[in-house]
């Protein structure tokens, strides 16, 4: 083949060339060891030496050509496709998006944080005899919150030992439970369950959700009940924030407690920005719960000794304190349970 | 309550203070309010401090907590003349032969004139939030909330009979309160009888319309009552009737406070309405309430509180809050530990302080639960239950797994109204139903999560084009006469379509890593083109479409495809990996088959395996018609094989299901 046709074959082939793979075909085709190029210098051995210089030149600078010409295709075939042809604000490609209930991650956040104190998850009945949610917890029978307007009842036979079943109205039943289960202290346990009271109304649920913490030892004492809901509430709510107890009153504890926990929106100050008065708090507090130290009583009715073990208990309430937590911004109990796609999908 | 009075004391504190210093240490002071030059205290008093529920019940706990805060508080001592008796007293007589009053004291006065209070009575109950009525009846509103007992006051010339008989209520017996509303009582209650039958009081509740004091009254008896709680809590809740008095009465106020109420009511009357004293003072008071003594080491108050505390701090603060407090050593035992008090509990304070723990929280209280330090329970290793922790963590891989997919977690109410559950062919004898439910919506337990997920669809159909919605949560089955069993289960419901739903039972199968699972025709109460969901050929679940007629029952208007399992079953097989199988290192020959499709697909599988020991993977592709296209994958664990061979399988494979 002529030279000047090897270089017009070569063009018209790789003309048509649009990817790497066939440009890396071609190039073989003319640089291989077999190629069209070693084709060309066959029988150089049989010319003169001039004529082989004068050969040996022009294929040079036909291979110099053709090199060039595939080193320029490789750019274009690279390059193709990189201009700014896509528009990036188109949106991508949807993706299912789901959602979980608001109660079901504040149920994972409160496990984990006493999870990284040695507490426990534990799970006991929903479905209570009375014995464990009164008796045990030191509310004898004309206690006022075992009237019918405070706890719903089961219809079946009454148990000679335990009473009527009821739907808990409270996680301490808990309690009594974990102190028969292990026998004895340590106890360091948190319950996290649904609980029953028969109020439906604009702020009221008839189920809810509470979380109860119980710890039980040698030498366990109101430090440590502060400290550990201290740690709670910053692990929780921010480090930012501040716990108080306040006396109260609980049947099952002695003493008993009323937690606060300072205002986020006044940063405990009672006061906002203008100067007036927070409308979300108490001067500067918000009531988070009750806790206390185990009562006597109970730490009896879940066979333990009073005088050698001490322990204190807690129980919030999971849709309050998931509500007041900064951010939330939902404050009506009834929208988690009304089921409204509209508004669960948003968690 | 309001009072300037009670705030003179406290001249070196504001209110503001005060407000900050009690709520720590003693009752809760919600809001305070400057009136004038006045101070409105709201005040949270719990349920077994009815002694702090007056003016001279909180003056006593300022006077305790103040001094904690270096504020100078002296408790004003009050002592009253004592009464002039006339010689010849008007006659009435008070008796209570069944001893349902623990005390009850009357006295009768004359020459009343009745009017209106004096001003500083009439702000200070108006501030209290207790309409004013006159001088008899406001004076004792005023008595109550100053010294803390309820009092009543009866127009004596309305007493025809001048008895008071104190006996217990029969069935359908009627009384008229002083508002005439006529109330029928359920019998069991606490009433008074004026002899003849007819009732003219609901002590410690209510009076009633025919015997209380009127616009002509001259004469009055005045009447202080203290009786049974439980008694008093019982009428009140059951007849509705929630005055101030019930609220006191039903929390135990002590019977010697009654006595003083009694003279600082006779000195009001006295002052303001120009009475003087017309009988002899009754006082019926068979059972006398006492002072007790409890035993406190002084060991058991620094074990609870948690720090040490000067003895003599613990006996100014009991001083203080008016306990008896008496030192003493067991010599057998080493100071400290055998250092005790002997405490000697005021009559006011007998109800809520009873055990050795009571005192310690009257001292850890008063001294500042903001003076403990804060420390974290100190760690101690206890075993969570295998099961538990299996439980937790499966429920939340689930839960995000099917979030990620694109479900929506709903959570529903445990119980469900008789309505839905027979609408859905439930049979309501299966379920606990609640005796005491204040809603026909709330009666039963369920026994399933599908009939909460259909409504959840229901409700939301419309609102958005896609539903996809789970739930994991106990569902309860009556267990003879014992507690029900509760077990988990999960309920997922979509309004896409059927293999939708199928895809996810299958994605979560194998998210859970789940083996020897298969998906079999099957049959459910609620659904139609059911599938059973097995695990090792035991069913752990169901799959299908709501049936058309509870489609319509419940008035949805697309159908729906429903899931529900249990869930515990699922935790049984679930495990965190597959066992690992080495990629093989030969060729894989993949083989497309189109054909008639005679028989249900995971026969064509069964058989597919059956016939070609190189079968290594069938892959779905689509169907049209009765046409079904399948990809087959061949692979040998000892060579490469080639396509032909590939083929021969094929053809056996052809051949068997075709056949």
């Amino acid at each position: 083949m002529a030279k000047n046709n090897v270089l017009q074959t070569f063009k018209t082939e790789i003309s048509k060339i649009a990817s790497l793979d066939d440009l890396l075909l071609l190039e073989t085709k003319y640089f291989g060891r077999n190629g069209v190029l070693n084709a060309q210098l066959k029988n150089m051995k049989d010319l003169n030496a001039e004529k082989r210089k004068a050969l040996g030149k022009e294929m040079n600078q036909l291979k110099y050509k053709i090199l060039e010409s595939i080193s320029k295709k490789r750019q274009e075939i690279v390059s193709f496709g990189q201009k700014n042809t896509i528009d990036v604000t188109l949106p991508g490609k949807k993706y299912a998006s789901g959602s979980l209930h608001l109660v079901t991650y504040a149920i994972e956040e409160i496990s984990n944080i006493f999870e990284k104190i040695g507490f426990i998850r534990m799970s006991y009945p929903e479905i209570e005899w009375e014995w464990f949610s009164f008796e045990a917890l030191n509310m004898p029978k004309d206690h006022p919150a075992r009237d019918d307007f405070e706890t719903f009842y089961i219809q079946s036979p009454t148990n000679q030992k335990y009473g009527k079943m009821i739907l808990t109205p409270h996680t301490s039943s808990g309690q009594p439970r974990e102190m028969m289960r292990l026998g004895k202290p340590p106890i360091r346990m948190i319950n996290i369950a649904k609980t029953y009271r028969p109020n439906w109304d604009a702020s009221h649920v008839p189920m809810f959700h509470q979380f109860e913490g119980l710890c039980i030892d040698k030498r366990i004492n109101i430090t440590h009940l502060k400290g550990t809901i201290d740690f709670f509430a910053k692990e929780y709510f921010g480090q930012d924030r501040a716990t108080r107890l306040r006396p109260f009153h609980f049947q099952f504890t002695e003493p008993s407690f009323e937690v606060d926990i300072t205002c986020d929106i006044c940063a405990g100050t009672g006061k906002v920005a203008d100067g007036t008065k927070c409308r979300l708090c108490k001067q500067g507090w918000l009531e988070l719960g009750g806790t206390g130290m185990v009562h006597p009583t109970v730490m009896k009715a879940g066979g333990l000794d009073p005088n050698e073990f001490t322990g204190w208990a807690f129980g919030f309430g999971v849709e309050r304190v998931m509500m007041m937590k900064p951010g939330v911004g939902l404050n009506n109990m009834r929208a988690l349970y009304d089921g409204d796609i509209r508004v669960l999908e948003q968690f | 309550m309001a009072t300037s009075e009670f705030w003179s004391s406290f001249k070196s504190c504001n209110a503001k203070r005060i407000q900050k210093y009690l709520s720590l240490c003693g009752p809760s002071i919600e809001t305070v309010e400057k009136i004038e030059n006045d101070f409105i205290f709201d005040i949270e008093i719990t349920s077994n401090r009815i002694d702090m529920a007056s003016v001279y019940g909180i003056a006593r706990e300022a006077q305790a907590i103040l001094p904690q805060f270096g504020k100078k508080a002296i408790l004003k001592k009050r002592s009253f003349p004592k009464p002039k008796l006339p010689e010849h007293g008007l006659p009435i007589e008070i008796v209570d032969p069944e001893n349902l009053s623990n005390r009850v004291l009357g006295v009768v006065m004359d020459n009343i004139t009745i009017g209106e209070s004096p001003d500083y009575i009439k702000r200070r109950l108006y501030h209290a939030g207790i309409r004013t009525l006159n001088n008899i009846v406001d004076i004792t509103n005023y008595v109550m909330l100053d010294v803390g007992h309820p009092a009543h006051v009866f127009d004596y010339d309305r007493i025809q009979s001048k008895k008071l008989i104190f006996r217990t209520s029969k069935k359908n017996e009627t009384i008229t309160s002083l508002e005439d509303k006529t109330y029928k009582l359920s019998g069991g209650d606490c009433v008074i009888d004026d002899g003849t039958g007819t009732l003219i009081d609901l002590p410690g509740i209510i009076g009633t319309s025919n015997s209380v004091v009127v616009d002509s009254t001259k004469r009055i008896l005045f009447f202080l009552d203290n009786n049974n709680p439980v008694q008093m809590r019982r009428s009140s809740m059951s007849l509705g009737i929630r005055t101030l008095a019930a609220t006191y009465n039903e929390k135990g106020p002590d019977p010697e406070l009654a006595y003083t109420a009694l003279l600082y009511g006779i000195q009001l009357y006295q002052e303001n309405t120009g009475a003087h004293i017309a009988s002899k003072i009754h006082d019926l008071y068979p059972i006398k309430r006492i002072t007790k003594d409890i035993k406190v080491y002084l060991k058991d108050i620094h074990r609870v509180m948690g720090i040490t505390i000067d003895e003599k701090q613990i006996i100014s603060i009991l001083k203080h809050l008016g306990f008896g407090v008496m030192r003493h050593e067991d010599k057998e035992l080493a100071y400290p530990d055998g250092l005790y008090f002997n405490i000697t509990v005021p009559t006011y304070r007998t109800c809520d302080v009873s055990i050795k723990e009571d005192i310690i929280e009257e001292v850890a209280r008063v001294y500042g639960y903001h003076n403990l330090p804060n420390v974290i329970s100190p760690l101690a290793f206890v075993k969570q239950p295998k099961e538990l922790e299996k439980l937790y963590t499966v429920q939340y891989k689930t839960k995000y797994f099917l979030k990620h997919i694109g479900l929506h977690e709903f959570l529903n109410y445990s119980m469900l109204s008789a309505d839905l559950l027979t609408d859905l062919d439930y049979n309501l004898s299966k379920h606990l139903k609640i005796t005491n439910t204040i809603s026909s919506e709330i009666e039963y337990m369920r026994t399933s999560l599908l009939p909460s997920l259909i409504k959840n669809m229901k409700d939301n159909i419309g609102k958005k084009e896609t539903l996809r919605f789970f739930e994991i949560a106990k569902v309860y089955n009556k267990n003879n006469n014992s507690l029900p069993q509760e077990t988990y289960n999960l309920a997922i419901a979509v309004n896409t379509n059927f293999s939708d739903l199928k895809g996810i039972i299958e994605a979560l199968l194998h998210e859970l890593h789940i083996k020897n699972t298969s998906i079999e025709q099957g049959s459910h109460a609620l659904m139609h083109n059911t599938a059973s969901v097995k695990i090792n050929k035991q069913r752990v679940g169901s799959i299908g479409i709501l049936k058309r007629n509870y489609q319509h029952i419940i008035g949805l208007s697309e159908e729906i495809y429903i899931a529900e399992f249990n869930f515990e079953k699922l935790i049984e097989y679930f495990s965190l990996l597959y066992q690992f199988s080495p990629p093989t290192q030969y060729a894989v020959v993949k083989l497309d088959l189109t054909f008639q499709k005679s028989i249900p697909y995971q026969q064509i599988e069964d058989f597919a395996y059956k016939s070609s020991p190189l079968l290594k993977r069938v892959e779905y592709l689509s169907s049209f018609g009765n046409n079904i296209s399948l990809r087959f994958y061949f692979s040998s664990h000892e060579k490469n094989i080639t396509e032909k061979e590939a083929m021969v399988q094929l053809t056996n494979i052809r051949n068997k299901i075709s056949s």
